[in-house]
């Protein structure tokens, strides 16, 4: 069944990144048009999502909107991947005074409640989509730091890591071609776990009105929004958290899907 | 074990001590004055009143000596008093920390409720129907906001079931009436942790299953029940608990959207206003709380592990 | 089928919600929902419009606001002025503080003292500092002087910030941000804090007969949809809701009744007069032109707000703003009258904004979309309402939303925000023009005299433009069909709780 289903989840990361690409182009409606008497307009005719409060087509949103999300949780997924498997690697491999300094570094982060984390970044630095990518990276980092710490470990005690250190070896080397394929696999699904996060993160941010500002649209921000609206124009509320969800199923997916691939043990 | 526990807990005071520095320089380092924002917009002050006032707040001093003074009164157990409200840190945390406490417990048993059964049927009839639909059913737990199921849930209850959500009442007041007021936040919690929860209650059991004293166990006759209740279960639920651990330490401080939404006066919301209100005191004495809390939770979730860890492999 | 353990949970887990919590204090109770907890209920001293909720329940005033905008006596009798600089007040006899003392001129005397001393930092210093002299010729005769006439001293007076406390309570505890001294309906029985306070009725509450309800509690529900869950499962027998979705919810649900009344507070677009380009009038003013006040009010709140100008709508001093010719949208003028100050193509500039509480983001959106048309292109800086708050006091921003407390009484909210000297003058505006009107406006007794300087001075200010006055919003209360005998006043205060009652 894996391997039946993660190519699906290929195709939707796929789709959901020409989307967010295309979007400028795909859109029917500039995202910032106000139709105030086409206000809370339930789906169909001219809009295919409906409208928002100003008029605004959802639809249009809901495609744009996809590139803060998405650029939200590649980047800042991005951001944990690099710190995170630097710090980790480099203290399971090399140990000593680094091990402990940058893994209590580490614990000290993740220590922290996430969401109090995020919230008190954003706070320091003001809210725009840097700072987001900044703020959720962080946050992330100390998972990545954790696994790629204990992959460096096992295989650092590893026979031929000796051997190739007496062929003369540099550590760059047996790190790059060593070590780094034999984290790829727990990284990977840590990577697809915290896109998820990434997005739902983004999402609680902005229901504190620490996330994406309007009039910019993001799903996060749409989805709290939304929310007032539940009742009277589900509408607003649904598509983008639909749109969460496939993207994130899509993550999982095509995660599962390479974890299976890469993991020997499960073959 | 002693030494493991003494190293263990002497590693502690390093990170907390961490905790509390970041807290304390992050805080202040969001703009705005916490002595303007006390006062609002309504009221005008003299710069004679301001230095007052400033002084009164504790803030006037530079940063390193406030550093120093708090960091001094924290070792005598002094968190010190709110900004804002002039109430003892301590007693405000004390006050919610029950709350904080008894829907993260709920959550995780509403969460365990879910994940353990379905975890189970889901690795004994492996890629059949009921796997892949429990799979489905987890993807969905884990994409969906907790803040939006919990939004949906009132929706759900308080219009179509005319069921309301509780007030909050202490446990020692009112068990039952605590049970009704934390009933839906936790399963709005429950169900994205369960979602976690089953896939490692999963893999872990596959794991499990495939090993040789598994078969050893079914090849002396024992009955499929009693070699998953007996062998199987205990052993793949040793990673659970280390993610379970995790978890305590998130929903200690990450529920804030969720009590905003169910009116809880828990941790996270007093740590929400006073980062918004810049209550110095109260965030560091907060962050300072569930830090701690955080980190002894996961200290006894590694003893667990220590402990059961060789029983088992003798059983 | 075999009953097996695990069915007992799941009964017990599906039938948990609906069990019957142990029952509520004896009497009737009622319960309010409120979305802000307080900090302290010191009515000389607290600035947030949720802390005079709880205060209209605990303190009493001179006089009032009675549900039609007049004033009348609440713990005054009867007044009098013989002379313009001089007022007398009456006071009721017999009436007890919550401690049982009872209430006379001293302690009002020691009120008004406390507010006017500027070491307390009360707001509403400014309502009645032109007071010179308190006289207390007998227990139940307060005699004030004031340095010059104050048409709104009643009004002042009338304020949750006048609120009269006892003094030898106060020279007992210091402050009271956590004990009640006060004459009010209710006293205060339990606080916890963010989640309810519990107030229960005043034996000797003065006015015979009320209130009608033996325990009042107040729950605090920060979410606006929340809240209407509350309403419409009966937790709560009423709710203040001012987010407009959930207003026109509320008013689609049978058994739910939804009371609306013009409010009195004003939602303005604020300039920074001193920075350019509004340092000139003319764009300020150009501004009005561009937008469209009856969108706003249709996008931004639903609809539940009236059209406003510098003089809350609601109140018989306002000059209908029909009549302002810069409330008619006309974009091509404001466009002229752009490209006359020097900017024919528009210009870049910002609008200060918060997502929470009074910020206005809404409003800010759709005012961003309608710059446009005239090429101002506005980028909103929306911050959190803390940075919000110091960008105010700093005066740190091009053009901000705000959201400003108005009164029945064009002067106390004129005066203080518009003059030169205003303390809440935020706009560093300084118009010698306008200072005088209101000068004159304020000393003046007569409301026929006062009447055409207050028209004159809402023309000039809308002209003068230091903000663009948009709408007043409309107060909502939210009830259950079966609470009778509650008025809403207009200006968010709930002391006519006092009068209703529940017939289940």
């Amino acid at each position: 069944m894996r391997n039946r289903v993660a190519p699906i989840g290929l195709v939707i990361i796929v789709a959901s990144l020409a989307t967010a690409l295309l979007a400028p182009r795909l859109v029917p409606y500039d995202v910032r048009a106000m139709a105030p008497q086409a206000s809370l307009a339930p789906p169909g005719g001219q809009h295919l999502f409906g409208t928002d409060e100003f008029g605004r087509d959802v639809f249009s949103r809901v495609l744009v909107g996809s590139r803060v999300s998405l650029v939200v949780a590649f980047f800042s997924v991005a951001t944990a991947v690099g710190l995170g498997t630097t710090v980790g690697l480099t203290a399971g491999y090399y140990g000593g005074w680094w091990d402990g300094v940058s893994m209590r570094g580490m614990d000290i982060i993740f220590a922290f409640p996430a969401i109090l984390l995020a919230i008190a970044i954003m706070a320091v630095l003001g809210t725009s989509l840097l700072n987001l990518v900044i703020a959720i990276g962080i946050v992330y980092t100390p998972q990545f730091a954790r696994v790629a710490r204990a992959a460096a470990l096992t295989v650092r005690s590893l026979e031929f890591v000796d051997a190739a250190r007496a062929l003369g070896l540099g550590n760059a080397r047996i790190i790059g071609r060593h070590l780094i394929p034999n984290i790829l696999a727990p990284v990977i699904v840590q990577v697809s776990l915290s896109l998820s996060l990434a997005i739902l993160s983004e999402s609680a941010l902005s229901f504190l009105g620490l996330g994406t500002q309007p009039p910019t649209p993001s799903w996060g921000n749409m989805l709290s929004e939304g929310r007032q609206f539940l009742e009277l124009a589900p509408w607003n509320a649904v598509f983008p958290g639909l749109a969460i969800m496939l993207v994130v199923l899509g993550f999982n997916l095509l995660g599962d899907g390479l974890r299976d691939l890469l993991d020997p043990r499960l073959r | 074990m002693q030494r493991y526990l003494a190293t263990r807990l002497l590693a502690l005071i390093p990170v907390l001590l961490g905790i509390l520095t970041v807290v304390f320089v992050l805080i202040r380092l969001i703009p705005g004055d916490a002595v303007q924002l006390f006062l609002g917009t309504q009221v005008e002050l003299t710069p004679e009143q301001m230095v007052e006032l400033r002084r009164f707040f504790g803030v006037d001093k530079p940063m390193h000596a406030q550093y120093v003074d708090y960091l001094s009164r924290i070792v005598r157990g002094d968190l010190g008093v709110s900004l804002r409200t002039s109430r003892l840190v301590l007693d405000d945390i004390l006050q919610r920390l029950p709350l904080s406490f008894q829907l993260a417990t709920l959550a995780l048993v509403v969460a365990m409720l879910i994940a353990v059964p379905l975890g189970i049927a889901s690795a004994v009839t492996r890629n059949s129907a009921l796997d892949v639909l429990a799979r489905i059913g987890g993807l969905l737990g884990l994409s969906m906001p907790s803040f939006w199921l919990g939004a949906m849930l009132i929706l759900v209850f308080s219009r179509y079931l005319h069921i309301s959500i509780g007030q909050y009442v202490p446990l020692t007041q009112n068990p039952l009436g605590t049970l009704q007021s934390l009933y839906l936040p936790s399963l709005a919690l429950g169900a994205a942790i369960a979602a976690i929860l089953m896939r490692y209650v999963r893999s872990s059991l596959l794991e499990v299953l495939g090993q040789d004293y598994i078969r050893t166990a079914r090849g002396k006759g024992l009955r499929a029940a009693a070699v998953m209740l007996r062998h199987a279960l205990p052993n793949a639920m040793i990673p659970v608990i280390t993610v379970l651990g995790f978890q305590m330490g998130y929903l200690l401080g990450g529920t804030v959207v969720i009590e905003e939404i169910f009116a809880l006066p828990g941790m996270g919301r007093l740590v929400l206003q006073a980062i918004f209100q810049r209550d110095y005191p109260v965030v560091q004495g907060v962050v300072l709380v569930i830090a701690l809390l955080f980190v002894v939770t996961n200290l006894v979730v590694d003893l667990l592990y220590a402990w059961i860890d060789p029983r088992i492999r003798y059983a | 089928m075999r009953v097996r353990w695990w069915m007992w949970l799941v009964v017990m887990a599906l039938v948990l919600p609906v069990l019957p919590v142990r029952a509520g204090p004896a009497g009737t109770t009622f319960t309010i929902g409120v979305d802000q907890e307080v900090v302290g209920l010191d009515p000389n001293l607290v600035t947030a419009f949720s802390s005079f909720r709880r205060i209209d329940f605990l303190y009493n005033k001179l006089v009032r606001y009675n549900d039609r905008l007049l004033i009348e006596g609440d713990l005054a009798e009867s007044w009098e002025f013989p002379d313009p600089r001089t007022a007398v007040f009456r006071l009721r006899r017999g009436v007890k503080f919550h401690s049982g003392a009872e209430m006379t001129s001293d302690d009002v005397k020691f009120t008004l003292e406390r507010v006017l001393d500027p070491a307390t930092r009360s707001p509403g210093r400014s309502f009645v500092d032109v007071i010179t002299s308190i006289e207390t010729p007998d227990r139940y005769t307060v005699r004030l002087k004031m340095q010059f006439p104050l048409a709104s001293l009643l009004s002042g007076l009338a304020s949750a910030n006048l609120s009269i406390v006892e003094k030898a309570a106060v020279q007992r505890s210091g402050n009271l941000q956590r004990t009640v001294a006060g004459t009010g309906p209710f006293m205060l029985a339990e606080w916890v804090p963010d989640n309810f306070m519990r107030l229960v009725k005043n034996p000797n509450y003065f006015r015979q007969g009320l209130p009608k309800f033996d325990t009042l509690i107040l729950r605090v529900i920060p979410d606006q949809a929340s809240l209407l869950a509350g309403v419409r499962t009966r937790a709560l027998d009423m709710a203040t809701i001012n987010q407009g979705a959930v207003i026109t919810q509320a008013r689609r649900e049978s058994g739910i009744v939804v009371m609306q009344k013009a409010g009195l507070n004003l939602r303005i677009f604020a300039f920074n007069t001193t920075r350019p380009p509004y340092t000139d009038a003319r764009v300020r003013y150009a501004f009005s032109f561009a937008i469209d006040r009856n969108v706003i009010v249709n996008t931004a709140e639903f609809g539940y707000a009236a059209v406003s100008g510098p003089v809350p709508a609601s109140t018989p001093w306002a000059t209908p703003a029909g009549r302002f010719t810069s409330y008619t949208q006309n974009v091509a003028r404001a466009r002229q009258m752009l490209s006359e100050a020097g900017y024919p193509n528009g210009f870049a500039t910002r609008i200060v904004t918060s997502p929470t509480y009074e910020g206005g983001i809404a409003v800010a959106q759709v005012i961003q979309e309608q710059l446009r048309a005239i090429g101002v292109n506005a980028t909103l800086e929306t911050i959190e309402w803390g940075t919000y708050i110091n960008r105010w006091v700093a005066r740190d921003f091009d053009t901000m939303i705000e959201l400003r407390g108005g009164d029945p009484d064009p002067d106390r909210f004129l005066y203080r925000t518009f003059h030169s000297t205003g303390a809440v003058n935020n706009f560093l505006f300084k118009d010698g023009g306008i200072d005088r009107l209101l000068e004159r406006g304020r000393v003046n007794l007569e409301t026929d005299a006062r009447r055409p300087i207050y028209d004159e001075l809402q023309r000039a200010l809308i002209e003068a433009a230091p903000a663009l006055f948009l709408y007043t919003p409309m107060e909502t209360q939210v009830l259950q069909g079966y609470v009778r005998g509650f008025k809403i006043i207009g200006n968010g205060a709930l002391y006519f709780l006092e009068e209703a009652s529940v017939e289940r």
